[in-house]
């Protein structure tokens, strides 16, 4: 066609022009591709950068599941999948979750009324009266135990449903061993907790409806002590001060100038403290609360406390930061009454305590609290009933298990045994038995402490 | 993306281009081709190969600098996946194994032959004088505290994660469900997860613990040893321990299974009483020589199942042994109160299925059939792998229990599960601004302070 428009000597003229011009920009396009690839075109990024981001959205996605499935597969190698059902008497393939589910059994339920913003309860205004009152006419739930030893309720707590990752179970379990060890030398009681009072403050939100649940119907406790469950004691015989706290109401792990001048996020650690029974921790528990609720409350608290507070993450609101960002912006109505105490360990970060252990046991004694021999190893981050830790599974789960060990050989000691080693299950024995037992003294004095004394 | 769409177009024009060649000087030359050399020809073809190659070795390393060899997108990814897999399976093992790394190569087993004898230590033949000697050098430590004696809840579990996931969390509620009871009936708990005596193990290790128990705590005047699969359900119910003053043992069982039928299943070591006393001492040397592992417990075994009826053949355990200690000497019964007025043990099976029931008609506080004190779950074995029992009979039986127990915990609080098979909580009180009414109505404690009337469910 072009051929009879142009006559033919043109016209293969032009079909070879277009024929080397395609070859040009064919090799053109190559070439440009070609060193897009290797050497980048700038700010366009590379297309390898283009397939890195969709690899890592798509395994992103994958991701997120994989270890946890991976944990649960590692469980069990007999897959008979569909045979674990009524008749199996076989414990590993078994998913409690066939079992659990809500019914109604007819009582009255009562819900807060979702219109109005979120509060703990009905403000109560006159709780030291009433409690003085009750006090009163119940002599037999003093609220002291002894001349400076207050009555101190220890509360932890964990999720009802089984833990994700296999293993988290059974390190919870050591840790309230741990706990029960503590509070049965030092006469304190202990509030297990397991069950999620309210929906809407889930999380690390769930110990304040708590803890003011626990405030207001044990009025004989003077003293709340929250502990986390990733926490465990590892210095038996160390009693807390407590004629130090006489005059405070809150006592946490922390720094004055963190708080007060640096407003870092991590001046104090809410993993562990004690807190009062009465009507100042009532009003400091109503301002703690607000940025707790789920969702956009908890969302939008946490751009705020991310912004305020120094070298905090992005993430929704928890209960730490809004502690120090309360103190910090409002320290006259409340500094007076708190106490950040850091003359010792009430809360210990593992990472700088557990690979010492061996040196302490050969350069100090228990009783200490502080950094030769930490009251508290709080394993901060590694999370052993979850999915996701942000530490390394191995080095968390063995170093919880020196530690439990640790605090442990402090109970055994007293019966004359010991952990064979700080990794070691199985003990031996260090005290031979004897037909006079009670001419022996255990060297630390933890069968009959001064601070379990009943008073005479 | 964008590059394999230029590729894909690149390899299109490039198939096109010799078909485009060859349309356009196959049609203007085909009528010269024949005219054509053949070498002109093959020199055509060879160029025409030349670019083809040419662009296909420029793709290949196109292609290989962006996307690479293979399927590079999975393989990273399952690389990744395979190296966690095995990780978390190496440290899963090595945590549940027995054996510890750090632990040094222990020798071939020892057992103790049948010759040997077995002892829990040396014998002791005057703590009740050396007691009460001690108990008058320190007032501080009292054996009775406001008029109540005081009483050591002992209990534990094995020291290694159970075989399953599910074990541990059954074991974790169960010792919440204690230590709720013994706060509120102030009892002192000790959970064990120590192997005291390497003989001694299994359902024998309560008792070299409970033999070092009583020698080291002289201010302790009664030892409660419980099973970690027995839950209580009953949280108001409190020992009538006044009836066990001339006692020093209390058991759950029927003196006619006990001494006409010789049944081995007569009593139930699984949750009883020890006074700490001397007599407690010597019962306890007369009961371990059945337990050291081995040929002892084997032939001991082999006794037990001719002499008790219904026991089938295993090794000794803890329970017949002592059946048959009671039978055989006579001198013991006499301070043995058999207990079958409450559930100071209760089989589960004839139990759970009732909780409902109990709900409607009874209320806490009794103890007995009603309302069983202790939901005993013989025999499930959470911790292991298999049990005797249907596992989804079990758990749901266990999980029924915990929560039929922890809603009188609750109830103080406003709260309770929803439904016996629930984790969950409804709100079944209000918040108030006078909350210390709810206090004295429905604490347990201050209800038994006060003997005010019974407490609602």
């Amino acid at each position: 066609m072009i051929g009879r428009l142009l006559g033919p000597r043109r016209a293969r003229q032009l079909q070879r022009f277009v024929r080397n011009g395609k070859l040009t920009i064919l090799c053109l396009l190559l070439t440009v591709i070609m060193f897009r690839g290797y050497l980048g075109a700038g700010r366009f990024g590379t297309p390898e950068k283009d397939l890195d981001d969709i690899r890592v959205t798509l395994s992103y996605i994958r991701k997120r599941p994989e270890p946890r499935r991976v944990l649960e597969e590692a469980q069990g190698e007999l897959k008979s999948a569909e045979n674990a059902g009524a008749g199996s008497n076989n414990y590993a393939d078994f998913d409690i979750r066939k079992i659990l589910r809500d019914e109604d059994d007819g009582v009255e339920e009562f819900k807060r009324d979702p219109s109005q913003p979120y509060s703990l309860g009905s403000e109560i205004s006159n709780w030291d009266e009433q409690r003085a009152k009750w006090l009163q006419s119940n002599p037999k739930f003093p609220n002291f135990i002894r001349e400076n030893k207050p009555r101190v309720l220890l509360v932890t707590g964990s999720s009802p449903k089984p833990c994700e990752n296999p293993v988290g179970d059974h390190y919870l379990l050591k840790s309230i061993k741990n706990k029960i060890d503590y509070c049965r030398l030092h006469g304190i009681e202990i509030f297990y907790n397991m069950a999620l009072l309210d929906v809407e403050m889930s999380g690390f939100w769930a110990k304040l409806p708590l803890i003011r649940k626990l405030l207001l119907s044990h009025p004989e406790v003077e003293f709340l002590w929250w502990m986390d469950s990733d926490a465990m004691f590892t210095d038996m015989a160390f009693e807390l001060p407590w004629e130090r706290y006489k005059d405070v109401n809150f006592v946490l792990h922390g720094w004055d100038e963190m708080i007060y001048d640096q407003k870092n996020w991590i001046g104090l650690n809410t993993g562990s403290f004690l807190l009062r029974n009465c009507q100042w921790s009532l009003d400091i528990l109503d301002m703690w609360a607000p940025m707790g609720p789920k969702g956009k409350v908890r969302e939008e608290a946490g751009k705020v406390l991310t912004r305020e507070l120094k070298e905090r993450p992005v993430f929704e609101a928890d209960d730490q930061s809004a502690m120090v960002y309360i103190l910090a912006t409002q320290k006259e109505k409340w500094a007076s009454k708190v106490y950040l105490e850091n003359a010792y360990y009430l809360h210990g970060y593992w990472g700088i305590l557990v690979d010492k252990y061996e040196d302490m046991i050969e350069s100090y004694h228990p009783g200490y609290g502080d950094h030769r021999w930490p009251l508290v190893t709080h394993f901060v981050g590694c999370k052993p009933c979850g999915k996701f830790g942000d530490y390394p599974v191995e080095r968390c789960l063995k170093q919880m298990d020196r530690a439990f060990n640790f605090g442990d050989n402090q109970i055994l000691r007293m019966y004359g045994f010991t952990h064979d080693s700080l990794g070691s299950r199985s003990v031996r024995r260090i005290r031979n038995e004897t037909s006079t037992p009670l001419a022996v003294r255990d060297e630390l004095g933890l069968l009959h402490p001064a601070f379990k004394a009943v008073k005479v | 993306m964008g590059s394999e769409g230029a590729f894909s177009a690149q390899k299109r024009s490039s198939g096109a281009l010799p078909t485009a060649n060859a349309a356009v000087n196959g049609g203007a030359r085909g009528r010269a081709a024949s005219l054509l050399p053949r070498g002109r020809q093959m020199h055509k073809t060879f160029n025409n190969i030349k670019i083809t190659i040419l662009c296909g070795f420029v793709t290949i390393l196109v292609l290989r600098g962006t996307i690479g060899l293979g399927n590079l997108v999975s393989y990273e990814a399952d690389a990744e996946n395979l190296h966690l897999t095995e990780e978390t399976d190496r440290i899963l093992e090595e945590i549940r194994s027995d054996k510890d790394p750090s632990d040094p190569d222990e020798g071939p087993q020892h057992y103790l032959s049948l010759n040997d004898t077995f002892s829990l230590g040396p014998r002791i033949s005057t703590w009740d004088e050396d007691r009460k000697v001690w108990l008058e050098k320190n007032p501080q430590f009292p054996s009775y505290v406001k008029g109540k004696p005081r009483i050591l809840m002992v209990t534990g579990s094995q020291p290694a994660p159970c075989d399953n996931a599910i074990g541990d969390h059954y074991l974790l509620k169960a010792l919440k469900n204690k230590i709720d009871y013994c706060r509120i009936h102030g009892i002192e708990i000790l959970y064990n997860m120590a192997h005291l005596d390497k003989e001694m193990a299994g359902f024998w290790a309560k008792l070299p613990l409970l033999r070092r128990l009583m020698l080291s705590h002289p201010e302790v005047e009664w030892i409660w040893w419980m099973d970690s699969d027995a839950l209580f359900t009953d949280m108001v119910f409190d020992l009538p321990l006044p009836k066990y003053k001339d006692s020093n043992m209390v058991i759950h069982g029927f003196p006619d299974l006990l001494f006409n039928q010789k049944s081995w299943i007569a009593l139930n070591t699984g949750s009883f009483l020890f006074r700490n006393c001397q007599w407690s001492l010597d019962l306890l040397d007369a009961w371990a020589p059945m337990g050291p592992k081995g040929p002892m417990r084997e032939e001991a075994g082999k006794i037990l199942t001719a002499y008790l009826k219904g026991r089938p053949a295993f090794e000794a355990d803890d329970q017949s042994a002592l059946i048959y200690l009671l039978l055989s000497q006579k001198q013991w019964m006499s301070k043995v109160f058999v207990e079958n007025s409450f559930y100071l043990h209760g089989f589960w099976e004839g139990v759970v299925d009732r909780y409902e029931e109990m709900i409607e008609k009874y209320h806490p506080g009794l103890g007995d059939e009603r309302w069983p004190l202790v939901t005993h779950f013989v025999g499930c074995k959470p911790c292991g792998s298999y049990g005797d029992y249907a596992v989804e009979r079990c758990l749901k039986g266990m999980e029924r229990a915990f929560n039929f127990a922890d809603n009188q915990v609750l109830n103080l609080y406003g709260f309770r599960h929803r439904g016996l098979v629930s984790p969950n909580l409804k709100r079944i009180r209000n918040e108030t601004v006078a909350p210390l009414v709810n206090v004295d109505q429905f604490d347990i404690r201050h209800a038994a302070a006060h003997h005010t009337t019974e407490p609602r469910s």
